[in-house]
């Protein structure tokens, strides 16, 4: 969020992400569903709707792992759009659209046949289907014209609805007659299954929570508990409502009522539970159709946003700031949907089991997308809420089986409709978009592993003199390493300051001073073929702001330079050097450079953790001048066993050279043997060396950097340029 | 109770409109910090993220154009569906003691006579603060006020009202400059928005919402609302 574009005020709290995502479930679904639920699997639909809240969940659980990672509009089509790409984020995006506006148009049909029953004169249907369409004209221009802040009276309204739906539950509990229940299947496993599909939609509205992450406070909390637990919470009031229906009236005539939780009220309740109920009804039927209306034009904004649609779209009204062409859009559609409730006596049923196929639909992808997400993990992706260890295959693989399952139990008609959305998705998007649309999804990258991340080298530049020297030693370094992954160098520069703050950055990355360091470090980048970044830190303290760079980069290795001066002012190489030394995550050269030329490197190998390291990068020196190095092992004279002290140093140097992944040619070996005064052997054998790679020394003398002897020695007496080596894993506290 | 050392006052300004609000009384007040708030209200129908892509620039413009007007003043930009809200996050960012609501009478010559009305200990000491610190900062006079409830006892009234006279004087301020009024109309609130044309100022305690004021509306904001004079609302932080 940047001060020059505004921040967006997060105004969701935890329980209006509650009453956001239960207000949209409980909805027509509820009181329109159980009759047709009830005529096509008996009692047991209660448990087609505990399936379907649980495929929901499933979703939920996703979806909140996502909606953290990636907190802005758009809900399932973004993530999909993002993971998969835009052929996937098209069909998603139309299915979510359509699939909304098929829900909508269920609810408001559902909202004319709870109105017009009660009242016996007006009956038939072109009333229901007129009474939805003033109710969705109503709803469409109060969207169009925005409202006022409205939160406190829909808390009450739906905290209304959810009561006289307790109590309807809570007092039916007792007028179920047992008889009713039996058999509970009448048409087996296969109704069962075949009416979840039927009843998914009820479960529309809990991925608005995702929809609105962005306005959600404290949403790494609260997207993922208000969504698990309005799923939940939803799931077992609808299992109690259809136990209570079907238990009170015998299914077979439940089945035959439009308005089914209106009619079992009235066996307990009497006329006034009729009243409560159909106010309930009607309170839903508004609430569900709004939000959904409002989902959809959000769903549109984003694909607006990613060019997977026109964004003339998505342009808020000039007054009211509403997206008046993406509610127009959605509510003329809708329109047409309810409409067709004149010609076609199923729409219900019809309307509810298309909105549910495209959901399901789209939440299968939303759980590949996860996969994808995790497994690709890119670097804005960062989860507050990360599906833990054996949720996590299980509940995307479990989500997309039974989203398949549930899809392929559908009425032909509807997988026809179902299949021709997602049709429609295909074709437009190589019509349309597929030219516009930049986004080319992480499938690729997924599929590969781990993503190409070039082996990163980062640079600290401070002094112009060696400053071209280190580039140099850095991009061999990664060059070397790149192994057709690419090579990145980061230079950075930082600059002291007591107290920064965050808009110095910006000033100092335009500093003039600068630009001699940039130029010369594209030079030796191009040179080396690595690709090179430069970065500018103004920080308090300069050696904690590189280890936050090599945390921020991921960084293979750093390397910094030394004047070669050892304790001073209580500091084993200096301020800035010992805290990289002692903590950095990766592999660490400390180099004093002392000649110009590196011309061939000599690696100190000792028998240690960091001879591998200290044999490699001894190699990587030498590509800067093409020759080959030197690998140097002291031995002493008798050591007791039957080899000689030769055979001994080679095997060393092999072995530490084979840990490298060496090849026998790239280097030579030397084998030195010196009994007393290691130290002054090597100093002696490294006279003629340009450069001199050696280990910091394992075997520590519990000081804080560690630094062995003959290391020390090397460092103080060796004429040429000195690298100080240690490996990602041989660090201290960094190991990792 | 000390005093509130550098006195921090927050200004929302409405960054949707064009007309650009009248403030001149920020640049009366002497030597205040005055953090302003620019907020762009979305409605509930519409995504912030896509107002912000669309008005953000213009909204941003029209915030440093008022800045600029008041002498480069610290600002900040907020898309929001919830106005209260933001301006309470802010205030609580920025540390600010007092929210300023522009009023309608538009141009104000100076600010010479300060209307403080009090409703009795509720957030008495940060209000007498804050009034202290605008005395002391300024060449204002002040006028305590307040409204005795209709089967009250004036005398408790009284009591209130020389304590917070008092207190300003302890504060420092010069007892010249602060006098006092009790009324026993029937609506205090009416009484309130009535007198305070009279001022060019009026300070004003805020109180908790109540779960009637949710409802039907806070006394407070009816008042704010009412009155023609700038508002300054002291918050109740505690």
């Amino acid at each position: 969020m940047s001060a020059e574009g505004g921040e967006l005020e997060r105004t969701l709290g935890f329980l209006e992400a509650m009453t956001l995502g239960g207000g949209t479930m409980i909805g027509a679904g509820i009181f329109i569903l159980p009759g047709i639920a009830a005529e096509s699997a008996g009692p047991a639909s209660a448990i087609s709707y505990a399936i379907a809240g649980f495929v929901a969940l499933l979703a939920a659980l996703s979806l909140s792992e996502l909606a953290t990672g990636m907190p802005i509009a758009g809900g399932s089509y973004h993530y999909v759009n993002r993971a998969l790409g835009g052929l996937f984020g098209s069909v998603v995006g139309w299915g979510m659209w359509t699939g909304l506006m098929f829900a909508s148009a269920f609810y408001m049909i559902g909202f004319g046949q709870y109105l017009v029953e009660p009242i016996p004169f007006l009956d038939g249907r072109v009333f229901v289907v007129g009474l939805g369409l003033v109710g969705l004209i109503l709803l469409l221009g109060v969207n169009y014209y925005g409202t006022e802040e409205s939160s406190a009276f829909q808390n009450v309204t739906i905290g209304a609805e959810t009561l006289i739906i307790l109590v309807f539950v809570a007092v039916g509990v007792f007028f179920i007659d047992p008889a009713n229940l039996d058999p509970f299947a009448p048409f087996g496993a296969g109704g069962v299954v075949a009416t979840t599909g039927i009843v998914f939609i009820s479960f529309l509205g809990f991925e608005i929570i995702a929809t609105v992450a962005g306005e959600i406070k404290n949403p790494s909390r609260i997207i993922p508990l208000s969504m698990i637990l309005s799923v939940v919470l939803v799931t077992i009031l609808y299992v109690l409502v259809m136990l209570v229906s079907t238990g009170v009236i015998p299914f077979q005539s439940l089945g035959e009522s439009p308005i089914p939780v209106s009619d079992v009220a009235v066996v307990y309740l009497g006329p006034a539970g009729v009243v409560a109920i159909v106010f309930a009804a009607i309170i839903a039927a508004i609430s569900s159709s709004n939000s959904s209306i409002l989902a959809a034009s959000r769903v549109i904004y984003a694909m607006g946003r990613d060019g997977v649609v026109t964004d003339w779209l998505n342009v808020s009204h000039p007054r009211f700031y509403t997206p008046h062409r993406a509610i127009a859009a959605t509510g003329g559609v809708t329109t047409i949907l309810i409409l067709v409730g004149l010609e076609v006596e199923t729409i219900i049923a019809l309307l509810a089991e298309a909105a549910s196929f495209s959901f399901l639909v789209a939440y299968s992808l939303v759980h590949v997308s996860l996969v994808v997400f995790r497994r690709a993990d890119p670097d804005d992706y960062e989860p507050s809420f990360a599906l833990p260890r054996p949720l996590y295959p299980a509940v995307p693989i479990l989500g997309v089986v039974l989203s398949l399952v549930v899809v392929s139990q559908m009425a032909t008609v509807v997988v026809l409709i179902g299949s021709g959305i997602v049709a429609l998705g295909l074709v437009w998007y190589a019509a349309y978009a597929r030219g516009r649309v930049v986004n080319e999804g992480l499938l690729g990258e997924a599929i590969r592993g781990r993503p190409g991340e070039p082996y990163r080298v980062v640079v600290p530049v401070a002094n112009p003199a060696t400053q071209r020297g280190l580039l140099r030693l850095a991009a061999a370094s990664a060059h070397a390493n790149a192994d057709g992954r690419g090579a990145e160098l980061v230079a950075v520069n930082v600059t002291p300051v007591a107290h920064p703050s965050p808009f110095q950055n910006v000033e100092a990355d335009r500093d003039e001073h600068q630009r001699d360091l940039l130029q010369n470090a594209r030079d030796i980048a191009s040179e080396m073929d690595v690709t090179l970044r430069t970065r500018a830190v103004v920080a308090a303290d300069v050696g904690t702001a590189i280890l936050d760079v090599l945390d921020e980069e991921a960084a293979d290795e750093v390397v910094l330079g030394w004047d070669g001066v050892f304790d001073r002012d209580g500091h084993r190489f200096g301020a800035t050097v010992d805290p990289v030394v002692h903590e950095a995550p990766c592999d660490v050269s400390l180099v004093d450079l002392r000649r110009e030329t590196v011309g061939t490197p000599l690696g100190l190998v000792a028998e240690d953790a960091n001879a591998p390291v200290v044999a490699h990068q001894a190699v990587e020196f030498a590509a800067v001048e093409d020759t080959v190095p030197t690998l140097l092992t002291v031995q002493s004279p008798d050591d007791g066993g039957d080899t000689d002290p030769e055979t001994r140093g080679r095997a060393v140097v092999t072995e530490a050279a084979t840990a490298a992944g060496l090849d026998p040619d790239e280097y030579e070996v030397q084998v030195v043997v010196a009994d007393v005064d290691v130290g002054q052997a090597v100093v002696e054998a490294a006279a003629e060396y340009d450069t001199v790679c050696v280990g910091f020394s394992e075997h520590t003398e519990r000081s804080h950097v560690p630094v062995g002897a003959v290391t020390e020695r090397v460092a103080r007496d060796v004429a040429g340029t000195v690298a100080l080596v240690r490996g990602a894993t041989a660090g201290g506290d960094g190991t990792q | 109770m000390t005093r509130i050392d550098g006195l921090t006052i927050l200004v929302p300004v409405d960054v949707s409109t064009a007309e650009s609000p009248a403030l001149d009384v920020i640049d009366h007040l002497g030597t205040v910090e005055v953090v302003l708030l620019g907020y762009f209200p979305v409605p509930d129908q519409a995504e912030p993220a896509m107002v912000r892509d669309q008005h953000g620039a213009e909204a941003a413009a029209r915030l440093d154009a008022v800045a600029a007007d008041h002498g480069g003043l610290a600002e900040t930009l907020v898309f929001t569906h919830d106005r209260e809200a933001t301006i309470d996050r802010i205030a609580d960012e920025y540390d600010c003691d007092a929210v300023l609501t522009g009023g309608s009478t538009g141009q104000s010559a100076g600010v010479e006579r300060v209307l403080v009305p009090l409703r009795g200990d509720v957030n008495l000491d940060r209000i007498l603060a804050v009034v202290a610190d605008l005395l002391l900062a300024g060449e204002e006079t002040a006028t305590l006020f307040h409204a005795v409830p209709a089967d009250g006892d004036p005398t408790q009234g009284e009591l209130l009202l020389a304590g917070a006279v008092d207190r300003l004087v302890e504060y420092g301020v010069d007892r010249d400059r602060v006098d006092w009024r009790l009324s026993e109309g029937e609506d205090p609130s009416a009484d309130i928005v009535a007198l305070g044309a009279e001022y060019d100022l009026v300070v004003l305690g805020e109180t908790e919402p109540s779960l009637v004021d949710r409802i039907i509306g806070s006394f407070l904001g009816g008042v704010v609302d009412a009155l023609e004079t700038p508002a300054l609302v002291v918050r109740d932080v505690e």
